[in-house]
């Protein structure tokens, strides 16, 4: 019980990783990006590509990979989201999920369905903490998650440039006649975002293994249920809403999983959370319309 | 999505009102409000076959009042009667392996058909819709176990219809991008759940279910998915030419509005869901017989993405427009099927690439075309089709004017 509370600590932390890079597109663009997980797959297994394929450092494979997840943003940005900044947000938000497909089919075709293990950012043995072995990434990985949070909540509220951003998905218009450039908006919020999901990838890999769509299929939906628990506008909501859903669903793989042996468990947790949350408290915890 | 508008006003039975309901939530596709001069062009219209290619989408240029003449009005008849009777006669001079292929066509153009109700009309996404069809097809070998093939064929269709109401539920609280989040949450719970209930489903190994004696053979299978594939096309087709589907259409554009005009919203909405569901629940239905085997991988994401390559081919066929969504589907059914001919197998050795899982040959061509569909051309298959249906229903044959951005602007959540 005990070691599932803390697996489901540090789990969340990849949940809320991901979370953030939702919650700065759906401030920035009113949309809920499913292709945040791609962003990191693809970073991820740049990274591999150099570092554990290759022979590369790892500070310059991580930077390589991030690099590529940027450009694959801004990528995504000019063909995808540009031509529908007027359509309706449910048509960018199925082409976003048209996106994700896109690439974990093509990651598919270029990265073969095995299984690959990237090396950690750091080695070393695991802590023991409460009974359970925490591997030091996945602390990693709550440190990042908790600097990331706080320094985009700067960011979002200390920020000329983050004001911006909250400008541009509130009101375009008023944005555009005080001379803030519409599309250098976008294209900073979709490489941004792309930069952070690189990062959750880079940091969720070596934690989980990289198979062609591992960031969608294992971390996205958790992640968004993060995300809306948080409130969905908010930085640290996302992050303790990735946490808390983290937690949850090992609790649920506890008692439904172990003790009732129901299949799925993890899913059916999260989809019991998220239906709650929605029809509950559909703001979230820290939630306001921005 | 614009709406078919346009279109209302041509049933000779319900002229009047009808016209009233859509115009009004229709105000961001101006140019399509019904005219009464439409109602002049349509009558000659050929009946059945025609109708059922008809009522495509949206941007539908208003018919002046034009009648074909005798040779032009006896020209649509023998099309649309040569597309009926090619459709039937195909499976004939088909080979086995062919006719079963092209009963799961048929199936999944049932399955798109359902998505174009809840999807296309109603306007209520839904990335879960494996849900919906591995419920029906999983009730349809459990009940067929125990009783035969109708009360499993019925018992599908009522399990889809029950969940879809209980999603349709949902939707009335949960809206929008969040709707689309809770769908695609719950495809994957009952992926993992509900298709891993071993007394239920068989686990891993999955569930037999026999096809009954009557419909053994692939040719008899295909007719009996083109009899359903029939009635799901009339029942899209009368549900959209009477009050309900006008509602169902109103409420889409905008639910505010519809409510006003003294829809009744919830009815109306649970409604599309119900009717949308049923048709999945059959098709699982089929689609658990005509492999004889049901296997919860059937309705996996990945490597296939077959939940999500469901909804997609249905927007690339074009929301809204039955002869396109059927197309659309039957082209994704029959993907796999041609590209492993091509390869000689299930995997594709190709130069630089080396060897390529065809399965996700799919998911990757239909992600293309979807992004290809929003971006470029948002009717779909359907709008490229628009002259031809034109055509048939009695008009003059016109290119489709392509506008761009003709969505309109919704107010952002």
């Amino acid at each position: 019980m005990r070691q599932f509370l803390v697996i489901g600590l540090f789990t969340g932390a990849i949940y809320g990783l991901l979370a953030v890079g939702i919650v700065l597109v759906y401030k920035g663009a009113h949309v809920f990006n499913f292709a945040q997980g791609e962003f990191g797959t693809v970073a991820a297994y740049v990274v591999w590509f150099f570092h554990s394929n290759g022979n590369a450092p790892y500070g310059l494979a991580v930077a390589v990979g991030l690099v590529a997840a940027v450009a694959l943003g801004l990528i995504v940005e000019r063909l995808v989201v540009r031509p529908l900044f007027h359509a309706s947000r449910i048509t960018l938000l199925v082409a976003t999920v048209g996106v994700a497909l896109f690439i974990v089919g093509t990651m598919f075709v270029v990265g073969k369905p095995e299984v690959r293990v990237l090396a950690p950012a750091i080695g070393g043995k695991p802590l023991i903490i409460f009974d359970t072995a925490i591997q030091p990434q996945q602390i990693l990985a709550l440190v990042i998650l908790g600097a990331f949070a706080l320094a985009l909540w700067a960011f979002f509220s200390r920020t000329n440039l983050g004001l911006a951003v909250l400008a541009t998905s509130q009101d375009p218009l008023a944005t555009r006649i005080v001379g803030i450039s519409l599309p250098a908006m976008s294209r900073f919020i979709w490489g941004f975002a792309a930069l952070l999901g690189g990062i959750a990838g880079i940091v969720a890999g070596p934690i989980s293994g990289l198979t062609p769509g591992f960031m969608t299929t294992i971390w996205l939906v958790p992640a968004f249920a993060g995300a809306v628990l948080g409130g969905m506008t908010s930085l640290p909501g996302a992050f303790i809403g990735g946490v808390l859903v983290g937690v949850a669903q090992n609790l649920g793989i506890y008692f439904l999983g172990q003790r009732l042996a129901l299949p799925g468990p993890s899913e059916l947790t999260v989809f019991a959370l998220l239906l709650l949350v929605l029809l509950i408290r559909p703001q979230g915890l820290l939630g306001k319309e921005a | 999505m614009a709406t078919r508008s346009a279109r209302v006003g041509d049933d000779p039975h319900e002229p009047e009102e009808a016209t009233e309901v859509v115009r009004i939530p229709d105000s961001g596709n101006a140019p399509t409000v019904t005219r009464p001069t439409e109602t002049k062009g349509a009558p000659s219209r050929a009946p059945a076959t025609a109708s059922l290619l008809s009522e495509a989408s949206p941007a539908a240029a208003p018919v002046h009042a034009f009648r074909p003449s005798r040779v032009g009005l006896a020209a649509r008849i023998t099309v649309a009667i040569l597309i009926a009777v090619g459709v039937l006669l195909l499976p004939i001079p088909l080979d086995n392996v062919w006719r079963s292929r092209m009963a799961l066509a048929v199936i999944f153009a049932v399955i798109g058909l359902s998505v174009n109700v809840i999807t296309g009309h109603a306007g209520q996404i839904s990335l879960g819709h494996q849900a919906f069809v591995g419920i029906g097809a999983f009730m349809s070998a459990y009940v067929v176990a125990r009783f035969n093939f109708g009360a499993g064929f019925l018992a599908a269709g009522l399990t889809g219809a029950f969940l879809a109401l209980i999603l349709g539920l949902v939707a009335l609280r949960i809206r929008g991008l969040y709707l689309a989040l809770i769908t695609l949450a719950f495809g994957l719970m009952a992926e993992n759940t509900i298709f891993g209930i071993r007394g239920f489903t068989g686990g891993g190994a999955g569930a037999a279910a026999p096809r009954p004696a009557l419909f053994q053979s692939d040719l008899a299978y295909v007719y009996l998915c083109l009899a359903v594939l029939a009635g799901s096309l009339l029942v899209d087709w009368r549900l959209l030419r009477t009050k309900a589907g006008r509602a169902i259409v109103a409420l889409r554009n905008d639910e505010r509005v519809a409510a006003t005009l003294g829809i009744n919203v919830t009815a109306f909405k649970l409604l599309a869901f119900v009717v949308g569901g049923f048709m999945a629940g059959m098709a699982g239905s089929l689609f658990a017989h005509w492999n004889q085997l049901v296997q919860a991988e059937d309705f996996q994401l990945l490597p296939g993405g077959r939940p999500l390559i469901w909804v997609l081919m249905a927007v690339v066929g074009g929301l809204g427009s039955r002869a396109g969504v059927v197309i659309g589907s039957a082209f994704f059914a029959l993907f796999d099927f041609v590209v492993a001919d091509i390869a000689g197998g299930s995997t594709w050795h190709l130069p630089l690439v080396g060897d390529v899982l065809v399965i996700i040959l799919s998911p990757l061509f239909g992600a293309f075309l979807l992004l290809l569909t929003l971006t470029l051309y948002p009717g779909g298959i359907g709008q490229q089709l628009m002259p031809i249906r034109r055509w048939l229903a009695g008009g003059r044959f016109l290119e489709h004017k392509h506008r761009r951005g003709r969505e309109k602007k919704e107010k952002r959540v």
